[in-house]
């Protein structure tokens, strides 16, 4: 363990660092991925899982992964006010933020444009560039 | 209360025989491990790997799991963010899965060439069957596990509480988890995933939500809010309000009962070192050292005067000198005398006289004569303009030349004149103003004080304006240099203008050919542009002299009077950064946001997440199972029992009982429970499920896996109840 020796006696106490050799191991995790080995992506994305699992060729009344998704809610959006949380009957159209009253408006118009956007990525509303 | 990790190497792996299972619940969020005999797991751990750069050897190392933050000072993990090896609630990064499992199975201790227990591991509901062979691949082939159980970790925590009294048979399992929310009915103990529902909103998400909220509520101190601080956070305050719209306006309103709920959180604050007034000494030696330096100044120029004056008087004497010789010498011998001297003629050495008496008289300080030789000339204007008033006939040609020259000479010095009077006039009605304020003035100082205020605001404000209007063509949203670029900017006026009449000579005579400059007139269009320009920068006007006359005077007789300078006036974000900072700055406050960031569970929406919420996930369950039988409904919504790791906010039970109520039909027994632990059930109940002597008709090996193929592993299903 010449790696360990090198490194600050708190770090080997704490054992923090996975030993890279463990007895328990019938295939060593530098033997499944040797170092200096350039790989490409080994895993999918779970779009990619879902899309293999081929669901519509099973009943759709057997449960799957997909088919167990709430649907969308059938009472209309409570609108809050992007900054406060409270109530929010207007909406600014210029910023597109809804507001609760005259001075979150104020607050509003100030708002550098960058804190515009993230406030409106909180909601998935802002503008994203591709 | 933050959940507390325990990763502490156990030392009796060897005590336990090869039949003893070991039971393992992967949560996206925690990680726990242990036997199934035992009623707590041996090691909890955050469900994340870091592969960071030691700092000292450079080496690559696998952390996993959450450590003394103090430890990591040692690493470099600026390129490598903690990962999870979950995508939603699936397992998918199985490399990451693979180093999890490394660190739990070390830390239980275990020795010897593979892992000789069964293994009981939860997953999600549906787990995709790519997903669960994968897991299974990975413990049959990498750790040598002799068989396998799979579970999903809600049903075990309702089958926990079921068989420790707190709920029925028949019940929903709703687990608001980490990264998703489950709702499970129940019937005869067994669950029914056919009226299963989830939605994609958990415990992450609220965490998410406080975070992005209080670093753009408090930019200041962003640095602050780490992913496990907000964490705490939000366990230590967060709530779920019965009714949010009502509690919101508690809040809107300011009432006292919203003060109480408001919670403050005080970072480390030092006061900022006040400065001492520099005592007096110190001020008269500075006084002194300034004198000192101003005098040696005064002197070094003094002595250069001195020299200068020297200097010319001398040149002055040689020339005087050379004139009275020049006097004595005969006219024919005056070229070669000259020549010596390196003069020409008399009226050179004359005129040099002249020039170094002038340079004299300037080094001296004396005044120029030029103001005597005109005041001497006045008395004899008569004289001097003899030709102006005799008609031309009368003249001769001379004269007339003369006269010419007179009358010019007359008007410029009648204009001189003019323009003397008026400034002298004008000086007087400027007097005659003063005077008339300082009457007012001493009238009723408070009153004047306050018109002079008044009107500094209203020329500062107009002066401003135009100014704004001038660079920002009409753009008036206020926040034009706080960061608007992009919003509405416009160019000025006069760029506009240089636009427009550009692109109208492009388009007037283009047809398909550029003639521009072949007519002259063309060229009058760039007189046009730089007249604009001209426009602009007209010197200050009436406005601006007003102001820096009202500026001036405020100062004098206001000593609170600070006059807006020049940045000042038009970057009002300038002026928080002055105020030294106190300790109220360095407060967080949550108010709303300790419940409006839970409350995303119930309005998934509110971030974009178009799913019911966690109160419809009951009646989109019931209608899915479609029982079509009242009593089992009944009985479903009298036996709802609430875990997982987000259903601790205070308030859920209320609220869902709350929420219930609402969907289901007027008087159906409604009855929420909160599991006994909401974190720790699911553990528990997979233990007990695991130490259960009918285990092993549950679990499937690596000969069975082969040899029923992937098809039956995807309706491999485990029966709960044994």
């Amino acid at each position: 363990m010449s790696m360990k020796d090198k490194m600050e006696a708190e770090v080997v106490e704490a054992e923090l660092v996975l030993p890279s050799y463990l007895s328990f191991k019938r295939v060593q995790m530098y033997e499944k991925y040797p170092k200096g080995q350039a790989r490409g992506r080994h895993w999918k994305h779970l779009k990619q899982i879902i899309q293999a699992e081929n669901y519509q060729n099973y009943p759709p009344d057997e449960p799957n992964y997909v088919n167990i998704e709430s649907p969308p809610s059938i009472h209309p959006c409570k609108r809050i006010c992007d900054i406060t949380g409270f109530e929010a009957p207007y909406y600014d159209p210029r910023t597109n933020l809804r507001y609760a009253n005259a001075d979150v408006f104020k607050v509003i118009r100030s708002l550098p444009n960058e804190y515009v956007q993230r406030y409106l990525a909180l909601r998935n509303a802002a503008i994203v560039l591709k | 209360m933050p959940f507390i990790s325990k990763i502490q190497r156990q030392s009796d792996y060897t005590l336990f025989g090869s039949a003893t299972p070991i039971v393992i619940d992967n949560g996206a969020s925690y990680f726990r491990i242990g036997w199934a005999s035992e009623t707590e797991p041996r090691v909890v751990f955050r469900n994340i790997v870091q592969r960071p750069r030691h700092k000292t050897t450079g080496e690559t190392v696998t952390i996993v799991g959450d450590h003394d933050p103090a430890l990591m000072k040692y690493f470099d993990c600026t390129r490598s963010g903690p990962r999870s090896a979950f995508d939603s609630n699936v397992v998918y990064q199985f490399e990451i899965m693979e180093y999890i499992l490394d660190f739990a199975f070390d830390r239980m201790g275990a020795t010897g060439s593979e892992i000789d227990h069964p293994v009981l591991i939860t997953e999600c509901v549906c787990n995709p069957v790519q997903s669960r062979s994968k897991m299974g691949e990975l413990l049959f082939e990498t750790y040598g596990v002799p068989s396998i159980a799979f579970g999903v970790d809600a049903a075990f925590s309702y089958k926990y509480n079921q068989q420790q009294g707190v709920c029925d048979k028949d019940g929903l399992a709703m687990c608001p988890g980490f990264t998703t929310t489950h709702v499970i009915p129940f019937v005869d103990g067994e669950p029914i995933y056919k009226g299963c529902c989830r939605t994609n909103i958990g415990g992450f998400h609220v965490t998410d939500y406080l975070k992005q909220l209080l670093s753009l509520k408090y930019p200041y101190h962003m640095s602050r809010f780490t992913w496990e601080k907000v964490e705490d956070l939000k366990m230590e305050h967060c709530y779920i309000a019965l009714d949010y719209a009502s509690e919101a306006r508690l809040f809107q309103k300011g009432a006292k009962e919203a003060e109480d709920k408001t919670r403050c959180w005080q970072l480390p604050w030092v006061p900022p070192p006040t400065e001492e007034p520099p005592s007096e000494e110190e001020i008269a030696r500075k006084a002194a050292i300034r004198e000192k330096q101003g005098q040696r100044l005064r002197e070094m120029a003094e002595a250069k005067r001195s020299s200068r004056i020297n200097e010319l008087e001398n040149e002055l004497h040689g020339l005087e000198f050379l004139l009275k010789q020049l006097e004595q010498v005969e006219d024919s011998d005056i070229p070669s005398f000259l020549a010596e001297t390196g003069y020409v003629s008399r009226q050179e050495i004359e005129s040099a006289r002249t020039k170094v008496m002038q340079s004299l008289r300037k080094a001296k300080g004396e005044p120029k004569n030029d103001q005597s030789e005109t005041e001497k000339a006045s008395p004899n204007a008569n004289e001097k303009y003899s030709l102006i008033n005799i008609p031309d006939d009368m003249l001769t040609p001379d004269q007339l030349v003369e006269k010419k020259k007179q009358l010019s000479l007359k008007s410029m010095s009648d204009g001189r004149q003019r323009l003397k009077q008026k400034r002298y006039e004008e000086e007087m009605e400027r007097e005659r103003k003063q005077q008339l304020e300082e009457e007012r003035r001493l009238e009723n100082p408070e009153l004047y004080l306050e018109q002079l205020r008044a009107r500094y605001k209203d020329l500062s404000e107009r002066v401003d304006q135009r100014k704004r209007l001038k660079t920002n063509g009409g753009h008036s949203n206020g926040n034009n240099l706080s960061g608007g670029i992009g919003r509405g900017e416009r160019l000025n006026a006069a760029q506009r203008e240089r636009m427009r009449l550009l692109t109208t000579a492009a388009f007037d005579r283009g047809k398909g050919e550029d003639t521009f400059g072949a007519k002259d007139e063309d060229w009058h269009l760039y007189k046009l542009m730089s007249k604009d320009n001209d426009d602009d920068d007209e010197g200050p006007d009436e406005d601006d002299v007003e102001l820096a006359r009202i500026s001036s005077r405020l100062q004098d007789l206001d000593p609170t009077f600070v006059p807006k300078s020049e940045m000042g006036s038009s970057q009002p974000a300038e002026a928080p950064r002055v105020r030294p900072f106190t300790k109220e700055d360095f407060q967080i406050v949550f108010g709303v946001e300790r419940f409006r960031c839970p409350e995303i569970l119930f309005n998934p929406n509110w971030i974009a997440v178009d799913q019911v919420g966690l109160d419809e996930m009951v009646g989109v369950s019931i209608r899915r199972l479609s029982c079509k039988d009242q009593g089992l409904e009944e009985r479903l919504t009298s036996s709802v029992l609430v875990t997982g790791g987000s259903s601790l906010f205070p308030g859920i039970v209320e609220r869902l009982e709350a929420g219930i109520r609402m969907i289901r039909p007027c008087g159906s027994p409604i009855k929420i429970v909160r599991a006994l632990d909401p974190v720790m059930d699911a553990w528990r109940g997979a233990a007990a499920f695991a130490s259960a002597p009918q285990f092993h008709t549950q679990t499937f090996s690596r000969m069975d896996y082969f040899e029923k193929g992937e098809d039956w592993l995807r309706n491999y299903e485990l029966r709960y109840s044994l």
